[in-house]
């Protein structure tokens, strides 16, 4: 239970900083200063400031909200249409599970993050329609477990209990089957936040991501990168920034996965 | 069905449909690009005459599924078409770059599986000890890591700051061996580094939970050398699941290599992508997303029946 708790502990702090953010003492995200550019840390302005004086604390912060936002938003997208889907075909099998499964197994051939900038470049860029392409190249990941886990649910011997005392289908889905699902799906939501901070960062970072007036981790990145020589706090506290999300999903994953599963908790 | 030679088959024969329905995404995906694709691809230099033949050249005006086929019976023909903005033909182009792309892929996967095998299987072979702490800390903390400011900071240390190796660009291995690795060494790892840390801990945990297996507990109990069960009962079984993944973090990596290609200036087909993408060349970005996806298909097929192969277990599932 230690490293779950860490984990919600890293993401609440981060969410919790983020949603305060304007409220915070900190220095304007957006404020430019020319005597201040590419100032090194100091006490008062721990991360240093940008190339056009902007406090890089408050920028990181306020990224946060973006980072956190399209990562919470594209997991629960896929929760809320991967999961029915894969509830359904799980279920039904045979051709329903066939038309579900199959169209989605072409979204899942192509490369997470290849899919991601394939999608970007025909949606155009900002943090709600980053959302939705991630939503897109993680639905079929979450159908699957869905679908893997009603099919290792269904044949329970509560379940056909439940059938036997004559209970109807949305019933026995809803009731005894989801239930059991939701575990595996819940672990693999936290990691699909995981990657969609990663993910959200590199696409940014390439310039297919979040558009620039928006403060964000990896447009910060894309930003740094032309100083880093004179400047490194410009890329080294962005990107630990990255780590730190990142680890905070990973570790809840983890811990839930240990939670929710002992028998996976014992190899460990 | 017991033989292997069957299942490949079967494997073999549903990546067919599979391909189709990639084929019909990219092509679609191409097409849903708001505007005249003609005007999109020309941008601010698009003329009457132009986008005329533009859209002429792509046969813009036939019906979307004549421009499909036209397209796929092309593409059978290893007929990318042409790349309207340097008059280059798009199959020419990638062919150019793909090897950069597989060599990076290459290097970095051999990497990763140096580091990442050796260290889970110690850790695992002996739990709490020291190899068994850094593969637990690298597993976590690898994958956090976002592999593209890892290369910066790779990038900022090595080669900026001790001026080890070249910041960026590429030697083609038939000029320089030594000069195409010295440029490789960074990207590679930048790569390498996360999938290690993937690695590490699958092969921890395949040791762990093959050591806990009946077969190996009546090695010890009938008084085999703890080596000897290592070797000759825990690490031949504690493969199977290795090699899957190995095979899996191959795929990731050709999506991976778009980002590390960039920020290396390496001339691969990643990088080609995404300049692609940001010119809104949309000719070039349907053949690239296509030719790495089916790369990624193909080498998760290969992975799944190699699986199929040394566990027979797999096939009759």
């Amino acid at each position: 239970m230690r490293q779950p708790l860490a984990g919600l502990a890293i993401i609440g702090v981060l969410a919790l900083a983020a949603l305060l953010a304007p409220m915070l003492p900190l220095g304007s995200p957006t404020d430019i200063s020319k005597d201040l550019a590419l100032g090194a840390p100091t006490a008062a302005e721990p991360f240093g400031r940008d190339d056009l004086g902007r406090s890089l604390l408050s920028r990181v912060i306020h990224a946060y909200r973006v980072s956190l936002g399209v990562a919470v938003t594209s997991a629960l997208l896929a929760v809320v249409v991967g999961g029915p889907l894969g509830l359904i075909a799980g279920y039904a099998e045979g051709v329903p599970d066939q038309l579900i499964m199959r169209p989605l197994d072409v979204l899942m051939a192509f490369p997470a993050v290849l899919l991601a900038i394939a999608l970007m470049s025909v949606f155009g860029t900002g943090a709600m329609l980053l959302s939705i392409a991630l939503a897109v190249v993680y639905t079929p990941v979450m159908a699957r477990v869905a679908r893997a886990a009603v099919l290792a649910t269904k044949i329970e011997v509560y379940v056909d209990g439940a059938r036997a005392l004559g209970a109807t289908v949305p019933r026995l889905v809803l009731n005894h089957i989801l239930p059991n699902a939701a575990a595996p799906m819940l672990v693999q939501a936290s990691v699909l936040m995981a990657i969609g901070i990663l993910i959200e960062a590199a696409l940014s970072f390439l310039g297919v991501g979040v558009r620039p007036p928006t403060p964000s981790l990896g447009l910060m990145l894309a930003d740094g990168r032309g100083f880093m020589v004179q400047a490194p706090w410009m890329v080294v506290f962005p990107g630990l920034a990255v780590m730190l999300a990142v680890l905070g999903f990973n570790l809840l994953a983890d811990g839930l996965r240990d939670w929710l599963d002992p028998q996976h908790a014992a190899g460990r | 069905m017991a033989s292997p030679w069957i299942y490949a088959a079967r494997r073999l024969a549903l990546a067919v449909p599979l391909l189709l329905g990639m084929s019909v995404l990219v092509f679609g995906l191409m097409r849903l690009v708001p505007g005249d694709p003609a005007v999109v691809v020309l941008g601010y230099k698009a003329t009457p005459e132009g986008v005329r033949a533009l859209r002429e050249a792509f046969h813009l005006d036939e019906p979307l599924p004549a421009q499909y086929v036209r397209w796929l019976a092309a593409l059978v023909r290893g007929d990318f078409g042409v790349d309207f903005r340097q008059n280059e033909p798009i199959g020419r182009m990638i062919l150019d770059r793909l090897p950069v792309t597989l060599e990076l892929t290459l290097v970095a996967t051999a990497g990763a599986a140096l580091i990442g095998i050796p260290l889970g299987l110690l850790g695992g072979a002996r739990r709490r000890g020291f190899a068994d702490r850094a593969t637990l800390a690298i597993g976590l903390v690898g994958v956090s890591i976002p592999d593209f400011w890892l290369g910066i900071m790779l990038m900022l240390g090595l080669s900026l700051g001790a001026g080890l190796l070249p910041s960026g660009g590429f030697v083609p291995i038939g000029e320089s061996v030594v000069e195409n690795l010295q440029h490789l060494v960074l990207p590679a790892l930048t790569l390498a580094l996360s999938r290690a840390a993937v690695l590490g801990r699958l092969s921890r945990a395949a040791v762990l939970d093959v050591a806990q297996r009946g077969f190996v507990q009546f090695a010890r109990a009938k008084g085999l050398a703890e080596p000897a069960v290592l070797f000759r009962h825990v690490l031949p079984n504690a493969a199977i699941p290795i090699v899957t993944v190995l095979g899996l973090q191959i795929g990731y990596m050709l999506g991976g290599a778009i980002v590390v290609e960039m920020i290396f200036t390496l001339p691969g087909v990643g990088r080609m992508t995404l300049d692609a993408v940001l010119e809104r060349n949309y000719p070039v970005v349907q053949s690239t997303v296509l030719v790495i996806g089916a790369m990624f298909m193909l080498v998760n097929l290969a992975t799944d029946i190699l699986y199929g192969v040394i566990d027979p277990r797999v096939r009759h599932r």
